[in-house]
């Protein structure tokens, strides 16, 4: 049994290199995430930006402020220390001056010693109790014969620098600020020099006054004007917040009130709280939608009376035209007993009140419709029956026309949970208007089916439509050309109610059309009551269609299809060879599928 | 976007706070301006310090040089001294440090005189010395250490042939200073140390090197005040106040002399002490002084020539009156000084041999020796005349001298002292004799007081010696004495004509009256034609800085007879004494005695 080998390092490297890489582009991921959330949240929340606004706006003041004072305390701390050291240096300087009076030669007895003394005299004499000043001694410009000294005797090179030597051995008073451990630990001296003449030449002295009180001052104005700012700043956040949310819940309640104001719900009003700006927002809102509400039901009570009238007049008219139709058939029947222009009269008063009955049917189907009295009565229904029945019933109006009906209707039968009724009114119309507007060109019918919908096209070769016709033509009593005769004895009610049929069973009914190409429709239905259509079997514009652009596309077929909201979608269709051929829709729903 | 600057530009700024606003680690110089130039102003130049060896011209010179190489300031006499030395024995010379550092004074008994070494350039000195004491680096004189009377040094060349640069060939083992060569690079000066008792100033003699600048004078003085009297006279004096210091020098800026002690006085009459004291040692003090405690000014003299007038160092009663004793009684010599009298009752007067006063007249302390047939008794009246009764001493003896009193007793128990029959003994208001012990063996031949009342001077055992003595309840200690070297023999009479010198009635084969200083560095003949009988008694008024003891000569008397000048060979004569109507015969004064 062999151990397993260690992997290479190589191996190992490209396997941390790749957590590496995943761990960054976790993190990475997070952060996106985090910004995107971030975003989302500034966008949508008006008290985030402010409140957010309210920080950063007072922070960036109230840093600049709590600077300022920061800075301003440690320079009038600095400049304390400086007067206080500069005074001390001067009187030190006489002191020194004054003590080295009595010297006339540097190598005199006892200079050493005075010198020493000088310093330990002015560092405060018990080196043991002096608060960290040292004072040094020093004759640069002796070279040599005289000691430096400082008390307490420190190595104070660290903060002594030469620059500042050179400066004050050249007969200046110069400052230094330096940082550095002459023996007790790392601190901040302010390190002054002054000249000393003397009759035994030039000395020069040094006061080393550690800065530490000066600093842990500033330090602690600066903490205390940081925690001030802070606190500011965190309670004008508060405060923004508070205000913001004063503002912003009404507004946020105004919103919600308009919203279901616009779903319907008209009785929805806002809370009136007090007197200010806000109530007063709150009480035009509920104002306006007072008077929304008020002008929407006073609509919907002319409508609903517009809609009553319609159907009164329609009852209402039924009774005398009952009489009226009942004369006019004894009329028509003994009309070969009139003379002929007598009897062409009693022909066109019975065309006519035909044609009223049927209007007057439709304006109460309409007026069903409007009132939402109109039940759907679904049940399985085989459609291929109903095609056919359809067909057959205007075959002789087609063939009296010059128009071939044909059909493409599966074998097997299509079953869907239909009102059979209603979808042969549809059908009727549809095929009606096929064959009235075919221009003696055929109209074929084509039946398709998928798992979830059936689709009904009816196509014709007529005029077509003109774009933007495909709407208007399912309205009342709409016409293409209102100077064309008709022919038929439509009452321009037909689509219209086709229409609302269509939307009884939670289905499509659309038109296309082009100048000159004809125009289709297409009725698609649920395969079972109640369901939400999604696609068509069929495609509504037909494969024969000429599109809008010239010449075929690379890439395959474009599909065309409806897409939501019954709007046109083109994209591209089912790989396949070449365009459908005209008979495609044969073939059966599920390979039309798109 | 922006939101982001404005965040990045919100925490540059709070870090900006954070930081930003302390105080800087380091920054470059700055200069505040020019500092002050040293003004042009009178240098003190150096003193006189003793040649270099390579001044001297001559093997003799050289010697004499050599002989006061150690004098100057302490701290550079072994490297001065070194320098005459040849390389080679350099370092034989034992080498001590700061205070260690004693000098050998010695008095040579003869002329520098060289002898030629015999096949050698080089010569011999052999000198005869006396040891006259060893100069500390205090500045003391004390007693001699050395006892070598002979040294023998040879002076040559290093190369052969460099006459013209000559060594000291053989390292002493010490450093020599001729009583010369200690004359003239040294300057006596007198400090004052306050009494145990803190009543009086007692001078104690330093020898300050002249090549010391002036400057650094009153610097030296004050480390001397501090550092303590001289050996001899510390059981009678008080040291300053401990762990007094002298912070710093003694600056003299604008004629005021500032210094500054540390120290525990704060209490006025010590301070008023201190500063008397100060007034008095300090050297060149003519204006101001500023005295400073711990940095505090705590007491300004604004004219010290005023203040030493208003606070003498001795209380002395006025003008220095001469007395003598004229046919048994107590007179005024002539001149007499205005208001001076002889505080004694007339019928008191009578029958004396000798006497001392002092006080004034109103509170007078007189001793008188009255003879009692061929016995001597001390008489005392102490108080007015008018009311003085006087009292005897129950002792007699064959021979009392003149009785001193001492001047630092307590003025309401007086205190003398007198020799009588050979011996020391101590007298008080009572007239009392005790003896006292002074730590010699031999007859005391005579005894006198200092003006500060606290050193004496006697002798005994033919021997002269100065004691310090200290006057407790009545009781007269004297101290330790420290023998002066004299050359002179049979001493009879001393008495002090200063507050370091004495004058002593001695001989050399001859009686002479002589100067001699305590600390036997000066030795002067005052009178060498004294007669050939030895003088009896001595007095003189001691030069002090209060009075002036210019006119007032020291007198003796010697063969009954009294001398008042010794510039003069005239005698006080009956003419000389004062409110005597009728000169009693040929009968001499005797006794002359000045009042202090």
């Amino acid at each position: 049994m062999t151990s397993p080998e260690p992997p290479a390092p190589g191996t190992i490297a490209a396997r941390s290199r790749a957590a590496a890489r995943e761990l960054a582009r976790a993190v990475v991921g997070r952060f996106q995430g985090l910004a995107v959330a971030l975003h989302q949240t500034w966008r949508r929340s008006l008290q985030i930006r402010v409140v957010t606004i309210t920080l950063v706006a007072s922070s960036l003041l109230v840093g600049g402020f709590a600077y300022l004072v920061a800075d301003k305390i440690t320079n009038i701390l600095l400049a304390n220390a400086r007067t206080d050291v500069r005074l001390r240096l001067d009187s030190g300087r006489d002191y020194t001056a004054k003590q080295m009076a009595i010297y006339t030669e540097p190598q005199e007895a006892g200079l050493d010693d005075t010198l020493l003394n000088t310093v330990d005299y002015l560092a405060g004499g018990d080196p043991a109790q002096i608060s960290g000043v040292v004072v040094g001694l020093r004759a640069d410009r002796s070279s040599g014969v005289i000691e430096p000294q400082t008390s307490p005797d420190l190595n104070v090179s660290a903060v002594l620098t030469p620059e500042l030597r050179a400066e004050v051995s050249s007969g200046k008073i110069a400052r230094q600020i330096r940082t550095g451990d002459v023996g007790a630990g790392r601190t901040k001296y302010l390190v002054y020099g002054s000249p000393v003449p003397t009759r035994v030449g030039q000395v020069e002295l040094y006061y080393l006054v550690p800065l530490t009180r000066q600093e842990q001052t500033a330090a602690e104005a600066r903490a205390t004007v940081l925690a001030t700012g802070a606190a500011l700043v965190l309670l004008l956040g508060l405060l923004a917040a508070l205000v913001t949310r004063l503002v912003v819940s009404p507004v946020r309640a105004a919103a919600r009130t308009a919203q279901r104001l616009s779903a319907g719900l008209l009785d929805q009003r806002m809370t009136v709280n007090g007197e200010d700006d806000l109530a007063l927002l709150a009480a035009s809102f509920n104002q306006m939608a007072t008077n929304l509400q008020r002008q929407i039901l006073r609509l919907e009570e002319m409508s609903r009376l517009q809609r009553r009238f319609t159907s009164d007049v329609s009852h209402e008219l039924r009774t005398p035209l009952t009489t009226v139709r009942m004369a006019a058939d004894l009329i028509f029947t003994e009309r070969e007993g009139f003379d002929p222009a007598v009897a062409r009269s009693a022909e066109l008063l019975q065309a006519e009140l035909d044609r009223f009955e049927e209007l007057l049917t439709d304006l109460l189907e309409i007026s069903r419709f409007d009132a939402g009295f109109a039940m759907l009565d679904a049940e399985p229904t085989d459609l291929v029956p109903v095609v056919h029945r359809v067909a057959d019933r205007l075959r002789s109006l087609a063939d009296r026309i010059g128009v071939p009906l044909e059909l493409d209707v599966p074998d097997a039968p299509v079953i869907a949970e239909v009102d059979p009724r209603r979808v042969e009114r549809i059908l009727r119309n549809l095929v009606g208007n096929a064959v009235e507007h075919g221009e003696g060109r055929p109209v074929r019918v084509s039946l398709g089916l998928d798992d979830t919908a059936v689709a009904i096209t009816v196509r014709d070769h007529g005029i077509g439509l003109k774009p933007g016709e495909e709407k208007l033509v399912f309205n009342r009593f709409w016409r293409a050309d209102p100077s064309r005769a008709r022919q038929t004895g439509g009452t321009g009610l037909g689509l219209s109610i086709s229409l609302e049929d269509a939307r009884l069973h939670g289905g499509w009914l659309e038109a296309w059309g082009a100048p000159g190409q004809g125009a289709q429709f297409r009725l698609t239905l649920p395969a079972r009551a109640g369901d939400r259509l999604t696609t068509s079997p069929l495609r509504l514009v037909p494969a024969d269609a000429a599109l809008p652009f010239t010449g075929p596309r690379d890439g395959g077929p474009l599909a065309i299809g409806p897409a939501e909201g019954g709007v046109l979608a083109v994209g591209p269709g089912p790989t396949g060879p070449g365009p459908a051929p005209a008979g495609a829709g044969h073939r059966g729903a599920h390979e039309r599928a798109v | 976007m922006r939101r982001r600057i404005v965040l990045l530009a919100a925490g540059l700024l709070a870090a900006g706070v954070v930081t930003g606003c302390g105080i800087p680690e380091a920054t470059e110089v700055q200069v505040d301006g020019p500092g002050p130039v040293a003004e042009a102003g009178s240098v003190n130049g150096q003193g006189l310090e003793p040649p270099k060896r390579a001044s001297a011209g001559s093997a003799l010179q050289l010697m004499t040089n050599f002989l006061a190489a150690a004098a100057g300031e302490p701290d550079q006499a072994y490297a001065r001294v070194k320098e005459y030395l040849a390389e080679n024995v350099r370092g034989q010379l034992p080498e001590k440090q700061g205070s260690e550092v004693v000098i050998n004074v010695v008095r040579l008994k003869k002329e520098l005189n060289p002898t030629p070494v015999q096949g050698g350039e080089a010569k011999r000195f052999a000198i005869d010395v006396d040891q006259v004491g060893v100069l500390r680096a205090d500045g003391t004189l004390g007693p001699p250490v050395a006892t070598e009377s002979r040294y023998e040094f040879l002076v040559g060349p290093v190369e052969s042939g460099r006459l013209d640069n000559l060594f000291v060939l053989n390292a002493p083992k010490g450093l020599l200073l001729s009583v010369d060569a200690l004359r003239t690079y040294y300057q006596p000066h007198t400090i004052y140390f306050w009494n145990t008792k803190q009543t009086a100033l007692v001078p104690d003699q330093r020898y300050l090197p002249v090549a010391v600048p002036v400057g650094r004078r009153a610097t030296e003085v004050v480390g001397w005040l501090i550092d303590g009297p001289s050996e001899w006279l510390a059981p009678t004096v008080a040291r300053l106040p401990d762990r007094t210091e002298l912070i710093g020098t003694v600056p003299k800026t604008d004629g005021r002399l500032e210094i500054n002690l540390s120290g525990p006085t704060e209490e006025p009459a010590q301070l008023d002490r201190l500063a008397t004291q100060l007034a008095w040692s300090l050297p060149d003090v003519d204006g101001q002084l500023e005295l400073k405690i711990r940095n505090q000014t705590r007491k300004m003299i604004d004219d010290t020539d005023v203040y030493l007038k208003e606070h003498p160092v001795y209380q002395l009663g006025g003008p220095p009156q001469r007395y003598v004793v004229y046919n048994g009684a107590v007179h005024l010599l002539k001149p007499a000084v205005p208001g001076a009298g002889v505080p004694i009752f007339p019928r008191h007067n009578q029958n004396v041999v000798a006497a001392a006063i002092s006080g004034t007249d109103q509170n007078a302390l007189v001793a008188v020796v009255g003879s009692e047939g061929r016995r001597q008794v001390l008489r005392t009246f102490v108080g007015p005349p008018s009311i003085a009764a006087g009292s005897t001493s129950r002792a007699s003896f064959t021979s009392i001298k003149r009785p001193v009193w001492l001047r630092s007793a307590d003025p309401d128990r007086p205190v003398g002292l007198v020799v009588a029959d050979g011996a020391l003994y101590r007298f008080g208001a009572d007239a009392q004799l005790d003896p006292v012990n002074t730590n010699v063996a031999g007859r005391v031949a005579a005894v006198a007081v200092a003006l500060d009342g606290h050193r004496i001077a006697f002798i005994a055992g033919g021997k002269l010696y100065v004691a310090a003595v200290t006057v407790e309840e009545g009781t007269v200690t004297v101290h330790p004495p420290r023998r002066v070297h004299t050359s002179r023999t049979a001493l009879s009479a001393v008495d002090w004509t200063g507050e370091h010198d004495l004058v002593v009635a001695g001989s050399t084969g001859q009686p002479q009256i002589y100067e001699i200083t305590v600390d036997s560095t000066r030795e002067t003949a005052l009178k060498t034609d004294v007669g050939e009988v030895a003088v009896s008694s001595l007095a003189a008024y001691p030069d002090n800085p209060v009075v002036p003891g210019g006119s007032a000569p020291p007198m003796y008397e010697t063969n009954g007879v009294a001398f008042g000048d010794l510039n003069s060979s005239d005698s006080i004569g009956p003419d000389d004494v004062a409110e005597v109507e009728s000169p009693a015969g040929r009968v001499n004064p005797v006794a002359p005695f000045y009042r202090f």
